[in-house]
């Protein structure tokens, strides 16, 4: 069965034993771990890093990076609350930042594949000016706040229908499925793959590199995007810098998930472990009463023990 | 008849040395351009900052900045994904040790001591840095990553909050006295350059596998290059701590992507292989060039944060631009 899975499939299937054993660690180590309350603020939080970690996984199986998602996701997070404040409808606010997402993340995909620049450097230089675009337009106090349909969306204590859960959780589960099914079944996921696995044979595939660079990077910035609304309702005030610790986190997850920064290999399930396990840790270090500083470096540790155990690289002499 | 033949060959692989040198020099040759523009800017603009006697501040202002981006040089050009994000985070664990630890609490502030430490703790961080994404093979970000978290996590143990005093000597690095650790920085890069290890790094840059083909022991030069990257970046460290004349566990960490845009911004391939330290320098002197003269027009950080930003894009781009050109002119 293991064997069966390849790979690939093993990282997956790690991540997801993973996520199940901190669950198991954490109830037996901290009092309350398995509470009720603690189980659902752990899945908004993981939703929350997990769908903005969709984006960063798209790029990341075409062979790039995406350093540009904190800041889309904090132009969402300020714009949205700051045109909803105006007055302006919310679906068409959704509609309006969803749109400069796409076209931020268009901008990074087109670049960097049409002048061969590395993604690192183009999506930080853009993220930057979209950054600084945006305090410029706030004057660095960003006002407003998000429509109480969002809030109850992603509240910890919201229900869905029936289920103790915001609809959040179930939402995030559909686009999962959804974003999966595209990936696995679709010509635009096939090729996604193909891309990433080698992006000189692509073109002989009558792949265009640049059309699925600038596809792919533009969904990144929408998951972004997404990602900073669903943040306004988590944190009821705008705030510019909100989506800073995503930085790092979305590519820890998808690397903790199985996916491998190279491209071509990996997939979102994984990616939604590795968000999961990334929250469960977070939880766990605070729950054991360790000061931030010290729940920063833990994190850091155990990441890399983590990724040391299922998500080494072949050496040089493999790739000959 | 066989001299005849050989000519030709060896003549167009010297021509394809010159004109890969030349490409090279083109990359470098924009922010040179943006240098030598800058500059005269920035004299014409704000001549006291820009004034002979005032060239040891200046530098020493600039001086964290360009040291952070030598540091980030030799993992990038290691290449194969060859990056070390950890360096803003190990400039601000050293200035917290050096300011906390070693003056503050142990009572030590002499340069014999200080100096050696910082070196010391670059070393072993690099090492470990070098160890995770070469021995144990966890991709570069990733491992750098980690370690950014742990060294960011430590300082902050160390020192909570802006604390500490430095002795007059620290301080003088980055006064009269500011040019002194960018020459010994670059002393040490010029000497490694006469090494073969140089010509072993570029080659597991540019191909790693003919390099370990070649009998090249791929994963040790890439270690060093981490060792390398520590080292310089505790250097780093030292200078910061000389800037700010104190203990401060929150500005380390921003060096990390500013680092990393100068050296792209010089001309460096984030792809290893290419580019050197003289490089990031430009491309390190051009960012703070470009801060300076936008601050001096006091403009708002917000703007000064765009224009950063589009500058960025818009040189890379054209050296991108350039480059296809020159392809399709190939062809």
């Amino acid at each position: 069965m293991i064997s069966r899975l390849g790979p690939t499939g093993r990282r997956v299937a790690a991540a997801i034993v993973l996520a199940a054993v901190l669950e198991l660690v954490g109830a037996i180590l901290i009092d309350g771990f398995m509470s009720e309350f603690s189980v659902r603020s752990m899945l908004v939080l993981a939703s929350l890093l997990g769908v903005a970690s969709i984006g960063q996984t798209l790029v990341v199986l075409i062979g790039g990076i995406d350093l540009s998602t904190p800041f889309v996701i904090g132009f969402a997070n300020v714009v949205a609350a700051q045109l909803y404040g105006e007055g302006m409808n919310f679906a068409f606010v959704c509609l309006v930042v969803g749109a400069a997402a796409l076209a931020i993340g268009a901008i990074n995909g087109a670049l960097s594949s049409t002048l061969a620049i590395h993604p690192l450097i183009v999506t930080l230089g853009v993220g930057t000016a979209v950054q600084g675009a945006v305090l410029l337009w706030t004057a660095g106090f960003p006002a407003g706040s998000a429509p109480e349909a969002v809030t109850k969306f992603v509240s910890i204590g919201g229900h869905a229908g029936p289920l103790p859960v915001p609809w959040l959780i179930p939402s995030f589960l559909i686009l999962l499925a959804l974003m999966t099914l595209v990936l696995e079944r679709t010509p635009f996921g096939r090729q996604l793959y193909a891309m990433g696995s080698n992006p000189q044979a692509a073109p002989y595939a009558l792949i265009s590199p640049r059309a699925i660079w600038t596809a792919t990077y533009a969904l990144s910035g929408l998951f972004a995007a997404t990602a900073g609304v669903l943040l306004l309702g988590f944190t009821g005030s705008a705030y510019g810098d909100v989506g800073q610790p995503y930085l790092f986190q979305t590519i820890a997850a998808v690397v903790i998930g199985g996916t491998t920064l190279v491209g071509g290999r990996g997939g979102l399930i994984g990616t939604a472990a590795g968000a999961l396990v990334l929250t469960e840790i977070n939880t766990l270090l605070i729950g054991l009463g360790l000061s931030p500083a010290m729940v920063e470096a833990a994190l850091g540790m155990l990441i890399l023990a983590l990724v040391s155990i299922y998500g080494r690289e072949p050496h040089v002499r493999a790739s000959i | 008849m066989t001299v005849a033949t050989a000519y030709p060959a060896r003549r167009s692989a010297g021509a394809r040395w010159l004109r890969w040198r030349l490409a090279e020099r083109r990359e470098t040759g924009f922010a040179i351009a943006l240098f030598v523009v800058l500059l005269a800017m920035n004299v014409l603009l704000n001549p006291a900052r820009f004034a002979l006697g005032a060239w040891g501040a200046t530098i020493g202002l600039a001086a964290p900045l360009i040291a952070a981006s030598i540091a980030a040089t030799p993992a990038i050009l290691g290449g194969r994904g060859g990056i070390d994000v950890s360096v803003g985070p190990l400039m601000g664990f050293v200035n917290a040790l050096i300011v906390q630890t070693l003056i503050a609490d142990a009572g030590i502030s002499s340069p014999w001591a200080v100096v050696p430490a910082a070196l010391a703790v670059g070393a072993v961080a690099g090492a470990l840095n070098g160890f995770l994404a070469v021995f144990v093979r966890i991709q570069p970000i990733v491992a750098t990553l980690g370690t950014y978290l742990i060294f960011t996590g430590l300082t902050l143990t160390i020192a909570p909050a802006p604390t500490g005093t430095v002795p007059p000597w620290i301080q003088s690095l980055s006064g009269q006295l500011s040019i002194v650790p960018l020459l010994a920085l670059a002393g040490v890069w010029l000497g490694i350059k006469q090494l073969p290890y140089y010509d072993q790094l570029m080659a597991v840059g540019s191909d790693d596998r003919a390099a370990y083909t070649a009998g090249v022991p791929v994963a040790w030069v890439r270690f060093l290059s981490y060792c390398l990257t520590g080292v310089f970046a505790g250097t780093a460290g030292l200078m910061l701590t000389a800037l700010i004349g104190s203990a401060d566990p929150n500005v380390g960490a921003s060096f990390t992507l500013l680092a990393i845009s100068a050296v792209a911004l010089g001309g460096v391939s984030l792809g290893g292989g290419r580019g050197g330290v003289l490089a990031a320098v430009i491309g390190a002197s051009d960012i703070f060039l470009l801060q300076s003269a936008l601050t001096y027009f006091n403009v708002s950080t917000f703007v000064l944060q765009i224009a950063y930003g589009l500058i960025l894009v818009g040189s890379i781009s054209l050296n991108g631009l350039s480059a296809m050109i020159e392809r399709w002119r190939g062809r």
